[in-house]
């Protein structure tokens, strides 16, 4: 810590005793140590920040004073304090010429040197003490985020939160949480245009990135303590990791307590034994009803256990209030209704997984698979296998968003093992040949066109484009190709060849 | 070598500036020295070199202590340099042959010549000072080890005072208290040295070293530039400027008794502006630059009037003079490593290493 003479002068020990002989040029010069010489011996050397000051009798005219300012000077020192004494002009000169402040003091200069030290230890005394309240309102029990969030900002007397990877709070708020660099797994300081933010990552062992930030916003007046809060925001980085590292174990043995239980489910033959209908109720998974199956699958990259619980969020965001169960490279999800479902409900509940499937494609490369509806404990492990199948589908197929439904599974397969001889593929690209080299992917289009049942918005929503697109390209394509799309046996010769080439491509 | 009338204007000059701003103003030591040359077996003084007389001659160190000022005002009788000699002659029960000054820097640089001519000896190229020096424990003879006793001192009311025996220290110490209670300065003479000695105790060639310095200034004509003038005296330039303050005090005493006093020169040089500050007593001491020591004792420094480059002493310089400040090479006598304490700054109380020429 340092800070300019000028500061030391307002001290009020200093004021109205210590007066500016010379060298007033030279009052912004940092004091980083005032220490205290007995006499002006050259022996003394003077360190850069140092503000000299003699304790003892000063000869009057001494030639030292002058060369203790040149080494004050050459060293970067601050300046030089003396008991009161009468200074030769050449002397005042010089140190108005060296730009180094001259002072003498009237009172004591050792009770001087005491407030000034004191002045310049006290942001150490402030991070000592935050430091210490810190730790005291965490403690060593682990606490949710909640808790230390509060805790955090009761002791910072200002506004705390623990944000997740992506900058979002999870407890806690900020005005600009965003601002927090969530890619450099450093502690941050950002400048506000009032004060500063601060965040420190909270990491998980062997983690490339921070699971979460804990950040404060100093404003105004608070922004001074800029430079304590860093090491309080250690310690309840800390404290949150514990609770990170105690939670994280909860959910891993849940994780593979649930893993096991719907393996045993999946295996089952006939009637489930008492034994395994008391864990599934203990889980609070319904065997009987109708089941509709839901395969998530990832990459190995993807810690699902961390991040099952996003899963759960997105399917609740459609609404859909499934069992999520961490299952291999993903999750195995179902849902459980009373009746068997209406075909309507089972469109509408396709369609709104495709939702909660795009919202987490965002976020992760997942890819999804859907089962129909079984009913009874078996009825769970077949659509579940169904979900499986069509969801190791999907990862190949982009052209569907790497989404199937096992109803339009069904077809899909079998127009598959139809078109995988030689003689077929020839004819196909023959077939499609005036559509390559146009503008606007047409033979995607009309492949995802003919997937969706010749739906406009369907195959807008796949590919992401204005159903008005979709409209003038299946036009075009009509019209390059000289077919009526509303023929069934050239929709159908189509679509075998769109699925042929596709395949052969890719 | 002969010294006459026409040589003293430039020896004048030449004691002057190895004074260092002391050794005593050397008006009055050239007037004596003048009319006795008139008197004096063809109108010079002869100057024979050390190396040039037999090893055996007597050589009798001679030369005035105590206030110079007040030698000024307080004239000799004339009676002072034999009473001198013959005092150390019949203690020592040798005769003298020639005679050589105690210290070249200042006033003493000229009156032993005047004595060398009332008393019709010849005059040894050589001194015990080779500058201006303020005590005699400093002397060459007591810097090389052979002690001051005894000393014989004649002063201008007629008393006569042999101390046979003392320390160099004890010797300055009695010898200040005598001047004291007595007429303020005294001629002092030393127990005689064997030529063949001086080579070891003494600083050679001193006389035509002022001499000689003495005519190149001269030479070197009105407000030489700083180049000319460094040239000219085989020194360096310090600085160049005007006078800016001038403090005296009392500097630390010894014993209970007040020291010399002491004092504070700053020069503001016009070029830089930096500021040369000297230190003095009875000459100048200690040079610093903007607050660096930059020249000290045993190196000569002399303050010369800026224009007609006559040096001014310690304590005639005034604030608002125009001035050259000129630091001069030390006697080898004094850098040589054995004789170096006696004259480095802490010899004088100041707390600083010396920083010299060469």
């Amino acid at each position: 810590m340092s800070v300019p003479v000028r500061r030391l002068l307002a001290l009020p020990e200093w004021a109205g005793t210590v007066r500016v002989m010379a060298g007033a040029e030279g009052l912004d010069r940092t004091v980083a140590l005032p220490r205290p010489v007995s006499d002006l011996s050259p022996e003394h050397t003077v360190g850069a920040g140092e503000l000299v000051v003699a304790t003892g009798p000063m000869p009057q005219g001494d030639w030292r004073i002058d060369a203790l300012l040149r080494r004050v000077a050459d060293a970067a020192g601050a300046g030089v304090l003396l008991p009161a004494t009468a200074l030769l002009e050449g002397t005042r000169r010089l140190a108005d010429r060296l730009a180094v402040p001259l002072l003498t003091a009237t009172s004591e200069p050792l009770d001087l040197l005491v407030a000034a030290r004191l002045l310049l230890a006290e942001p150490e005394l402030d991070r000592a003490e935050l430091v210490l309240a810190t730790h005291r309102a965490l403690g060593e029990r682990p606490r949710p985020p909640e808790e230390v969030v509060t805790a955090l900002a009761t002791v910072l007397r200002a506004p705390v939160a623990l944000l997740d990877d992506g900058g979002t709070p999870v407890a806690g708020e900020l005005r600009d949480p965003g601002l927090v660099r969530v890619a450099e797994p450093v502690p941050q300081r950002v400048a506000l245009d009032d004060g500063v933010l601060l965040a420190h990552p909270v990491p998980l062992p062997s983690a490339p990135r921070p699971a979460l930030w804990l950040a404060t916003e100093l404003r105004g007046a608070a922004a001074e303590r800029a430079e304590s809060v860093p090491q309080a925001l250690a310690v309840a980085a800390g404290a949150a990791q514990r609770w990170l590292l105690t939670h994280r174990l909860e959910l891993e043995r849940d994780a593979r307590a649930r893993s096991a239980l719907l393996g045993d489910l999946l295996r089952i033959d006939g009637e489930p034994g008492d034994d395994l209908r008391r864990r599934a109720a203990d889980a609070g998974w319904r065997l009987g009803g109708w089941h509709v199956g839901i395969r998530i699958g990832t990459t190995s990259a993807v810690d699902n256990v961390a991040r099952g619980a996003e899963v759960t969020r997105a399917l609740r965001a459609v609404d859909i209030d499934a069992i999520v169960v961490e299952h291999g490279d993903g999750w195995t999800a179902w849902i459980t209704v009373d009746e068997e479902p209406t075909a309507t409900r089972v469109r509408a509940l396709g369609k709104r997984l495709r939702a909660a499937h795009h919202e987490l494609r965002a976020t992760m490369g997942a890819h999804m698979g859907v089962g129909r509806p079984h009913a009874g404990p078996d009825g769970l492990a077949a659509t579940v296998a169904e979900a499986s199948d069509a969801a190791r589908l999907a990862a190949t197929r982009p052209e569907s968003g790497t989404f199937l439904h096992v109803d339009q599974l069904g077809m899909a397969q079998l127009l598959l093992e139809w078109t995988r001889t030689d003689t077929f593929e020839p004819a196909a690209r023959a077939l499609l040949a005036p559509l390559r080299g146009q503008p606007g992917d047409l033979v995607r289009t009309l492949a995802t066109y003919l997937d969706a049942e010749s739906s406009i918005t369907e195959t807008a929503a796949v590919l992401g484009v204005h159903r008005n697109t979709v409209a003038a390209r299946i036009e075009r394509v009509e019209r390059e190709l000289g077919v009526d799309l509303r023929h069934r046996d050239e929709r159908l010769a189509l679509h075998l060849a769109c699925r042929t080439v596709t395949l052969a491509d890719s | 070598m002969r010294i006459d009338l026409a040589d003293v204007p430039a020896l004048e000059r030449g004691v002057s500036l190895l004074g260092s701003g002391g050794g005593g103003d050397t008006v009055t030591a050239a007037a004596l020295l003048r009319r006795w040359l008139a008197d004096a077996a063809g109108g010079a003084v002869r100057l024979t070199a050390a190396r040039d007389l037999p090893p055996g001659t007597r050589v009798v160190p001679l030369g005035l202590v105590g206030a110079t000022a007040v030698f000024t005002e307080k004239l000799p009788g004339g009676g002072e340099f034999r009473a001198a000699v013959a005092a150390i002659e019949r203690w020592t029960g040798e005769r003298a042959d020639a005679l050589m000054s105690i210290e070249v820097g200042g006033l003493n640089g000229v009156l032993p010549l005047a004595a060398a001519a009332d008393l019709r000896l010849s005059y040894v190229d050589a001194d015990l000072s080779g500058r201006g020096l303020p005590r005699l424990d400093q002397l060459s003879v007591a810097a090389a080890g052979r002690g001051l006793a005894p000393v014989a001192l004649a002063e201008p009311g007629g008393q006569v005072l042999v101390l046979a025996d003392g320390t160099p220290a004890e010797i300055e110490r009695t010898v200040r208290s005598f001047l004291t209670g007595s007429g303020g300065w005294a001629v002092l003479a030393l127990a005689p040295i064997l030529a063949g000695d001086l080579p070891g105790c003494s600083v050679l060639g001193t006389t035509s070293g002022a001499l000689d310095l003495g005519r190149r200034v001269l030479a070197a004509g009105e407000s030489p530039g700083a180049d000319r003038l460094a040239a000219a005296t085989g020194g360096r330039v310090l600085t160049l400027g005007r006078v800016l303050e001038v403090a005296h005090r009392m500097g630390p005493g010894e014993h209970g008794r007040p020291g010399f006093g002491r004092g504070s020169v700053t020069v503001t040089d016009h070029a830089t502006r930096s500021l040369l500050r000297l230190e003095m007593e009875n000459e100048y001491l200690l040079a610093l630059r903007d607050g660096e020591v930059v020249a000290s004792t045993p190196d000569v420094l002399a303050v010369l009037d800026r224009r007609t480059c006559v040096p001014i002493s310690t304590e005639v310089l005034r604030h608002g003079t125009e001035v050259a400040v000129l630091q001069l090479p030390a006697a080898g006598f004094w850098t040589d490593p054995r004789h170096a304490p006696a004259l480095r700054p802490r010899a004088y109380g100041i707390d600083s290493d010396p920083v010299l020429l060469r």
